[in-house]
């Protein structure tokens, strides 16, 4: 973990204590007040500040409120998220998700996967069918992320958590992963993050 | 903003028609479009619905007909004259997404839907724009399979539409505004919508996708002129366990562990309320005895029986209700307590049968994603027999395994969601076929809260060959009478015409003709993406038509589009 990671873990804590205990109810906040945590983590640019965090400018408005209520519903874990989305209300979290995904999409400079790493990633497409929920060019739509452009490493973990159960808030996605050899895995995490 | 469709020089000129199609444009503009700009829609009777299978001008039904032949009376274009056959008018539409529309034609104008449930009013002539409903979709939606839509249904002045947010709407037929919405379920629940209504008698009925996310299945009916439910049938009763069938419709053994299962039945109770059953597709309607017939799809989760004791009935169904109440007549089950998603997805056709004695009687036929066409008494939905397989099978039934088990078909079919089509007059069914061979898994997990919910996973195996077929079968003996390989699996549908013609397409773009008794191709055209819809036809100005959807397909990937293609003779 690097120093901006670190900053941003201590960043996000003060602020979801803030969050948690400021005396404005959270009806009454504006959605840039609402969102202002975000941006310690998810970058003032959209550009994550940390390969390991997912860019939440442009991503479906439906795939962010549901990752949001499953923070607050415990059915995601994590330490950063859990405490910050815990004073929200579904309207918030429809809200919050509207307006990230109103964003435009960042260009994280991720280089093209080579030829032989793209060959493999096409198979493996064609094989489980990622596609088949995450649609053409893999740009998502409603409950289904976008996974084009996604940072590698961020996408890296996440199918690795998904096929080890550690993120257990999607379990037809393990159940894909778990069918689907690692060295395929991140073969499509290096495919993907340079779409 | 208004969409014009491609009659390009260029495309003309090809076809050698230089001069025709602007005249009739003119023509057309007039017939099409009031002097409001609106489109001119004649109100759809019920007694046209009702006799929509001996219409050659019209196409009224996502199927036909309410009996779902998919045999158009029309024979202008037949199979000597088929060769000729030429581009008329290319309408792009705004979404380029799989596109799976039946175009319904009424009086000359046309309506399709795409991905994403936009509906589009067109003159059927020239392909001009009439109208764009633009669906605002809600943010949740949760859906298998594609944004897919199936396509609308006119009854009066309205249009019925079913979105990917799970809303039943009307739209004005001449303007395209909504008339009436109504929510039918929870999209966060994991129900979505993307087949085409079926209205009949002011009933709007309406099944449900979600089988793949833990949902109870149903079909329902809602007031075709306020949008009020008027009956809901649950797919899943609460006592789904059934009587332990051990044996598919063919009579193969499905290896299950039924004491395993009672043990779990002992345990956790009936499954019903997370057990799945969507309806894919629209339901074949008997005008003579008021029933209704469709197929109920898979369990919940796909591959893991283990957390779901009994026959989960009625998934893998065909079922008969009653249409003004909704009241259960009968149903059969091609398998019982499915761990491969070969379930039962292609709409029920309803045609006179030789019944096991060999007397004609009225029957009902659906193709399974197991490749064989099953042939029912109407009366009882009692099976008479079944189909030679279409596809190969192997290794059926193997239980899938942590490991991955090899068994074909693969989870797709053998015939996927795309309606077959029949020519009565030959005792034919024409069934298009995908060919996928797969390793099944299983996996464990819990009720997910509407999330994906496979409960393993069926995986293409990338060093084995895939293909498809068209074929058809002689529903009175079961026999194959012809087969057309494919180099890709065939998805989307076909139409047979009075003009002995077979028409369908495939995902790499050909949309060809085929002579309906032998198989013959005689006449073909590359779309430029995937033709993987039902094709329709009809008539304007003494002309017979054929019209066509060209936008690939999610589910198998092939290459997407926005077309809609019409094709006619000089």
């Amino acid at each position: 973990m690097n120093r901006k990671s670190n900053f941003c873990i201590a960043a996000a804590v003060v602020l979801a204590a803030f969050v948690t205990l400021s005396s404005t109810p959270s009806s009454a906040q504006s959605i840039e007040e609402k969102t202002k945590v975000c941006a310690g983590c998810h970058g003032a640019d959209g550009k994550p500040v940390d390969k390991t965090i997912p860019t939440i400018w442009g991503q479906q408005a439906g795939y962010i409120y549901i990752e949001l209520r499953d923070f607050k519903r415990g059915d995601r874990k994590s330490d950063i998220m859990q405490p910050i989305v815990a004073s929200f209300e579904r309207q918030d979290m429809l809200d919050i998700a509207e307006y990230f995904s109103k964003k435009p999409w960042p260009d994280l400079g991720q280089p093209r996967a080579p030829k032989d790493i793209s060959a493999r990633a096409v198979t493996a497409n064609q094989s489980i069918g990622c596609t088949g929920c995450h649609l053409d060019h893999f740009q998502g739509d409603g409950t289904v992320p976008r996974l084009a452009g996604m940072g590698r490493d961020y996408l890296a973990k996440q199918m690795t958590d998904f096929r080890s159960r550690a993120r257990g808030n999607n379990p037809g996605m393990s159940d894909l992963m778990l069918a689907t050899a690692p060295d395929d895995l991140a073969a499509l995490a290096e495919y993907l993050a340079g779409l | 903003m208004n969409r014009f469709p491609i009659v390009g020089a260029a495309l003309l000129g090809a076809v050698g028609l230089l001069t025709g199609p602007s005249i009739a444009q003119q023509e057309t503009k007039q017939e099409a479009k009031s002097a409001s700009g609106q489109a001119k829609v004649s109100p759809v009777t019920q007694q046209q619905l009702n006799s929509a299978d001996k219409s050659s001008t019209n196409f009224l039904l996502t199927n036909g007909n309410y009996a779902q032949t998919r045999f158009y009376p029309a024979k202008q274009i037949d199979r000597d004259n088929v060769k000729n056959l030429h581009v008329a008018w290319i309408f792009q539409t705004d979404v380029k997404e799989s596109l799976e529309t039946s175009p319904i034609v009424v009086d000359g104008v046309m309506f399709v839907t795409t991905s994403f449930s936009h509906v589009y009013a067109l003159d059927a002539k020239t392909g001009e724009q009439l109208w764009h409903y633009n669906h605002k979709m809600g943010p949740i939606t949760t859906y298998c399979c594609g944004p897919n839509n199936r396509g609308v249904q006119v009854l009066g002045d309205l249009v019925y539409l079913a979105t990917l947010d799970s809303k039943l709407i009307a739209l004005n037929a001449k303007t395209g505004e909504v008339v009436w919405k109504t929510d039918i379920a929870d999209p966060e629940q994991g129900y979505s919508e993307t087949m085409a209504p079926t209205v009949i008698k002011d009933k709007v009925l309406i099944g449900t996708n979600g089988g793949e996310y833990g949902i109870r299945g149903f079909l329902r009916a809602y007031d075709a002129k306020t949008g009020k439910l008027l009956w809901n049938f649950d797919t899943i009763p609460e006592k789904s366990v059934g009587v332990w069938a051990t044996k598919d419709a063919t009579g193969r053994d499905m290896h299950r562990n039924i004491q395993a299962e009672k043990d779990q039945l002992a345990k956790t109770g009936d499954p019903y309320q997370k057990l799945g059953g969507g309806v894919w597709q629209n339901p074949a309607v008997d005008l003579a005895t008021n029933r209704i017939y469709f197929v109920v799809g898979n369990p919940s989760p796909d591959l893991d029986g283990s957390i779901r004791p009994g026959d989960n009935l009625y998934t893998d169904s065909l079922v008969s209700l009653d249409l003004d109440t909704g009241k259960y007549a009968c149903h059969f089950q091609y398998i019982a307590h499915d761990v491969w998603d070969l379930d039962a997805v292609s709409p029920p056709v309803l045609v006179d049968v030789k019944g096991k004695d060999g007397k004609t009687i009225p029957g009902v036929i659906h193709a399974g994603k197991t490749g064989h066409i099953y042939v029912h008494d109407r009366k009882d939905c009692s099976l008479i027999r079944f189909s030679e397989a279409m596809v190969p099978q192997e290794n059926m039934w193997v239980l899938p395994t942590k490991e991955g088990a090899r068994m074909l078909p693969g989870a797709n079919g053998g015939v996927e969601w795309s309606p077959i089509a029949t020519d009565p007059g030959q005792a034919l069914a024409y069934a298009i076929n995908l060919h996928q061979p797969m390793n099944y898994f299983v996996e464990n997990s819990p009720y997910p809260n509407g999330k994906l919910w496979l409960g393993g996973a069926f995986k293409a195996i990338p060093t084995e060959k895939q293909a498809g077929n068209i074929t058809a079968v002689n529903y009175d003996t079961g026999k194959i009478k012809w087969q057309v390989k494919t180099p890709e699996p065939m998805i989307g549908g076909i139409l047979a015409t009075a003009g002995g013609l077979v028409f369908t397409g495939e995902g790499n773009g050909k949309f060809a003709a085929y002579n309906s008794s032998t198989g013959k191709e005689l006449w073909n055209f590359r779309a430029g993406a995937g033709v993987n819809a039902p094709p329709s036809s009809y008539m304007v100005g003494g002309k017979q038509y054929i019209v066509v959807g060209a936008g690939g397909n999610t589910q198998v990937d092939f290459h997407r589009g926005n077309n809609i293609i019409a094709f006619s003779l000089n």
